[in-house]
């Protein structure tokens, strides 16, 4: 029996766990947090239609059903045995693997590197992730009892050359929107505004998302890049921005501001898969595939396979499908090897 | 000692006199041409310098450090600084002496501009040797030596540059292939013809061996001709090349100490005083590694040296190509040998490319700007500035505030509420008339709360400040400058914690504004403090620099890590420093925490 070990316990790896456990294969699953599920056992709703996330996670775990998966583990070493590779896990694990995937996902970009929206130095700046945990367990001493004034700032280390990411994070604008629309039926009473640079509503029913927020839920979008915030004595944020539409400087107080995080690569992943030899693109740091269109699933080296957000940020269906095509893909490689 | 060619003269010093007289023309048209430049105020201030004692004393004494002994690079690299004290002060004295026998023995031939150089073939050594005379055959075969080791070592470093402390070294280009080539074999020549010539002219510990050595194989003296012209011909050579090689820095660099301590300053890229310090630079390439953008090899041609070298050929796409990319760190000026300002003329140079883009600051006079809570009262307290940078820093804002209420402080914060630009962006960018609206209008707010001291979170502003505003009467200082004075008059305690720190000195405040002390002093107290690579005037932009206007992001990532890595190089704990910019810069590329001086300060009061 052939062993795949896949890298990463969040949605991706869930799928092509079941997916290939389903072709056959002995799947080892490896997660380095307690739980499975990745950001997503952390998340609220999902969007565009608010589904909640709990209830897509139980369906992906319960697929896994005789599927080995170790949490708390990580990947100690990696090395290329002839035709297969040789994962030691830092459990005292070792597998001898005929195919490797990585379904690391991604790290959420350190807001406080923005220092400028004083995450971290300000008492009510949370991020897009602190938002959906308030969500969940509805504990955040930051979320103060009832603002009357909201911001969401798109854009946190995307799309932004001085925070070293040039790329666009592709479900921040979807995700701001969906956060505004729900925390304003948190506190109906408060003005929401949503700073940003562009929206992009690629999505089947992102665009109806977002003129919902407009006109059932009032939310003010504002384009332009907010350019710093500052604290007032009463704890409030006094943000800057400026509206290129109107062409003027506008600055609102605020009571709280949510930062739209970006995706990057997780820097674990890197350093595990340098070990074979494989590596990120220089310019946005996310795993290099085969080729940009036919085999996204491949990597530059025979038997390594991606699927998710380690190649690029993706929504959560995308991640699905890319599971899935990876899981084709192994089997497809491991059949050919024979 | 007595005149052996009569007349006091020969055929082979012809080579030598065009050449000679080639280069004096040549200076004094470029002399005649550089004064035109330099506008009339300047004029009378450089001629008044001249009968002032004690620039006069200045001018002598960086004459015989800089250009002779070159001090500055002896105290870079030993060997370094040998081969060019070597050649220039053993050139220097060779042509000294030479006048010195000229008018002892033949008197009557003072003045002659060749004599000197060819003294050895015109005359005769009669008698016993004296004690005067054998003395100055020593001097002459001593200096001789030294330039011949100098020379050795300049012949060496072309292979080995790194064994001479220059990881690169300037890439000559043809005229300096002529000139190095020529200088090069004018000093053999020299010691050939004169050893030859030992015979009859005498000699000391040098040529009198080779004399003997030579003359056991070579008994007719139909050879001692052709060596003279030779010699020559290479130094002929030598001087018709100078003026468009690099040996140019040898005649205009004391005219340019001369300039420069009379106080002028560049006006123009190419003209005036700046065409002195262009023609000043040696092309010895300590800028190049000195440049933090040359930890990428492609970078190599936006060095400084280039860009003088394009200002010379008037090259105008290059010099507007190179004075853009340039991160004005001030690294290579620090470290330049003879002070060519190169980011002053890089300015100018801006100046030239921007001169057309109109600014709009009406804006400036609408809007309320000087700070609320200034009273009758506020010359007793400080204005603290915090500028742009801060503003995009909070934590150095939280922390300083903090620290001036820990410490007792009263002061008013000018900017709360956003404030005008420094005008130090604009200034770099060449944009001088611009900057003047921004400046008149800080300059103002500043007068008119009635501080007498204003504290600056940020070097850039500090810089400009210090420079450009007409704040007469009051104190400016940076906050490490306030904080070291705090924990100095006991205003505040601090504690020392367990971590070891490395300090990171922003360009702005260190090469910028001449605070190097009251950072360190500070941090010493708060931990152990790590060495980094470099340090003082030589440490490393952290590429976040406002100076470049073209240098793109993924090249200034590339700076900034080689700058975290020379910082790190003894494994410090946390990473220290004193500017917003740096502070924004590191902590985007850092794995050790960045913090600015303020916040370990503000962290560790007891």
């Amino acid at each position: 029996m052939k062993n795949i070990v896949i890298i990463g316990g969040g949605p991706s790896g869930l799928e092509a766990s079941a997916q290939l456990h389903k072709m056959g294969y002995n799947v080892i699953l490896v997660e380095k947090s307690p739980v499975l599920g990745g950001h997503l056992a952390k998340w609220d709703r999902l969007f565009p239609q608010g589904i909640p996330a709990k209830e897509v996670l139980e369906k992906m775990v319960s697929q896994i059903n005789g599927v080995k998966y170790f949490v708390e583990a990580n990947v100690q070493s990696i090395n290329l045995l002839d035709k297969s590779y040789n994962v030691i896990l830092d459990n005292g694990i070792t597998v001898l693997a005929d195919a490797v995937l990585f379904t690391t996902g991604f790290d959420l970009f350190k807001a406080q590197k923005k220092e400028e929206y004083g995450y971290g130095i300000y008492e009510r700046v949370i991020t897009n992730a602190d938002l959906e945990n308030w969500f969940r367990t509805k504990e955040d001493n930051r979320v103060v009892k009832d603002p009357k004034r909201i911001g969401f700032v798109h854009c946190v280390g995307s799309r932004d050359e001085k925070a070293g990411n040039r790329y666009c994070s592709k479900v921040c604008c979807a995700t701001a929107v969906k956060q505004a629309c729900e925390i304003k039926q948190e506190f109906p009473d408060a003005q929401v505004y949503c700073f940003y640079m562009d929206l992009r509503m690629f999505g089947r029913g992102f665009e109806d998302m977002y003129l919902s927020a407009q006109k059932d839920y009032g939310v003010r979008f504002i384009r332009g890049r907010v350019s710093e915030v500052a604290e007032n004595i009463d704890k409030e944020l006094v943000v800057k921005a400026e509206d290129t539409l109107s062409g003027k400087p506008v600055k609102v107080t605020l009571d709280l501001l949510v930062l739209m995080s970006g995706m990057q690569n997780c820097p674990d992943a890197v350093k595990v898969a340098a070990q074979i030899g494989v590596a990120g693109r220089e310019i946005d740091g996310f795993f290099e595939t085969k080729d940009s269109i036919y085999s996204l699933q491949n990597s530059t080296k025979p038997g390594v396979f991606f699927a998710g957000a380690c190649t690029g940020p993706k929504t959560l269906p995308d991640s699905l499908h890319e599971a899935r095509a990876a899981a084709l893909a192994i089997h497809n490689y491991l059949t050919e090897k024979k | 000692m007595r005149e052996r060619i009569a007349g006091g003269y020969d055929d082979f010093v012809i080579p030598f006199m065009i050449g000679m007289c080639f280069v004096l023309i040549y200076l004094a048209v470029a002399l005649i041409r550089l004064f035109a430049h330099i506008p009339p105020k300047d004029r009378i201030k450089f001629f008044k310098s001249l009968v002032n004692p004690a620039i006069m004393w200045k001018n002598v004494k960086d004459i015989l450090f800089d250009c002779l002994l070159h001090v500055k690079i002896f105290k870079r690299n030993l060997l370094l600084g040998y081969m060019h004290a070597s050649i220039a002060f053993g050139w220097f004295m060779l042509i000294l002496i030479g006048h010195i026998e000229v008018a002892l023995y033949v008197p009557q031939r003072n003045g002659v501009l060749y004599y000197p150089v060819f003294f050895r073939y015109f005359v005769k050594f009669e008698g016993e040797t004296t004690l005067k005379g054998s003395f100055f055959f020593f001097l002459m075969d001593f200096f001789l030596l030294m330039v011949l080791t100098g020379v050795g070592l300049a012949m060496y470093k072309r292979f080995r540059s790194r064994a001479l402390g220059m990881r690169r070294t300037t890439k000559p280009c043809f005229a300096d292939r002529v000139a190095l080539a020529c200088l090069w074999s004018i000093f053999p020549l020299r010691l050939l013809a004169e050893s030859f010539t030992a015979g009859i002219a005498g000699g000391s510990f040098l040529t009198k061996p080779m004399y003997w050595l030579f003359n056991n194989f070579l008994s007719n003296d139909m050879h001692i001709l052709p060596t003279w012209w030779a010699y020559s011909t290479a130094i002929g050579l030598f001087m018709l090349a100078l003026p468009f090689s690099r040996y140019m820095h040898i005649p205009t660099e004391a005219f340019l100490i001369l300039l420069r301590n009379a106080g002028l300053k560049v006006t123009k890229p190419r003209k005036g005083f700046a065409e002195a310090e262009i023609y000043s630079c040696s092309s010895c390439g300590i800028c190049i590694d000195a440049c933090p953008m040359n930890i990428q090899k492609k970078n190599l041609p936006f060095s400084s040296v280039y860009f003088i070298r394009f200002l010379r050929r008037n090259n105008i796409k290059k010099m507007n190509q190179i004075a853009q990319k340039c991160l004005m760190c001030g690294k290579c000026v620090a470290l330049c040998p003879v002070g060519v300002e190169s980011c002053g003329i890089k300015r100018a140079q801006r100046a030239t490319i921007y001169n057309n883009i109109k600014h709009d600051y009406t804006y400036l006079h609408q809007a309320h700007h000087t700070p609320d809570n200034t009273t009758q009262e506020s010359n007793n307290k400080i204005l603290y500035f915090a500028g742009c940078m801060t503003h995009l820093t909070p934590s150095i804002i939280k922390n300083l505030t903090g620290i001036f209420e820990s410490s007792g402080t009263e002061y008013i914060f000018a900017d709360k509420d956003g404030g005008v630009c420094c005008g130090r962006p604009l200034i770099l960018a060449g944009r001088e008339d611009a900057a003047k609206e921004v400046i008149a209008r800080n300059s103002q707010m500043i007068q008119e709360s009635g501080c007498r001291k204003v504290v600056l979170s940020c070097p850039i502003c500090l810089k400009v400040l210090k420079e450009e505003y007409n704040l007469k009467g009051i104190e400016l200082l940076h906050h490490t400058q306030f904080i070291n004075t705090l924990i100095e008059e006991g205003k505040i305690k601090v504690k020392r914690g367990a971590e070891s720190l490395v300090y990171h000195n922003p360009c702005e405040l260190g090469r910028g504004c001449g605070i190097y002390k009251e950072p360190l002093n500070v941090l010493q107290q708060l931990g152990e403090l790590k060495k980094a690579e470099k340090e003082g005037k030589e440490s490393i932009c952290c590429g976040g620099s406002l100076g470049s206007i073209t240098l793109s992001y993924e090249d200034r990532g590339k700076i900034t890590q080689g700058s975290l890595d020379a910082l790190t190089v003894n494994n410090p704990d946390k990473i220290v420093t004193a500017c917003p910019l740096c502070l924004k810069t590191f902590a985007d590329k850092s794995s050790r925490p960045v913090i600015d001086i303020a916040q370990i300060v503000n962290e560790n009061i007891c």
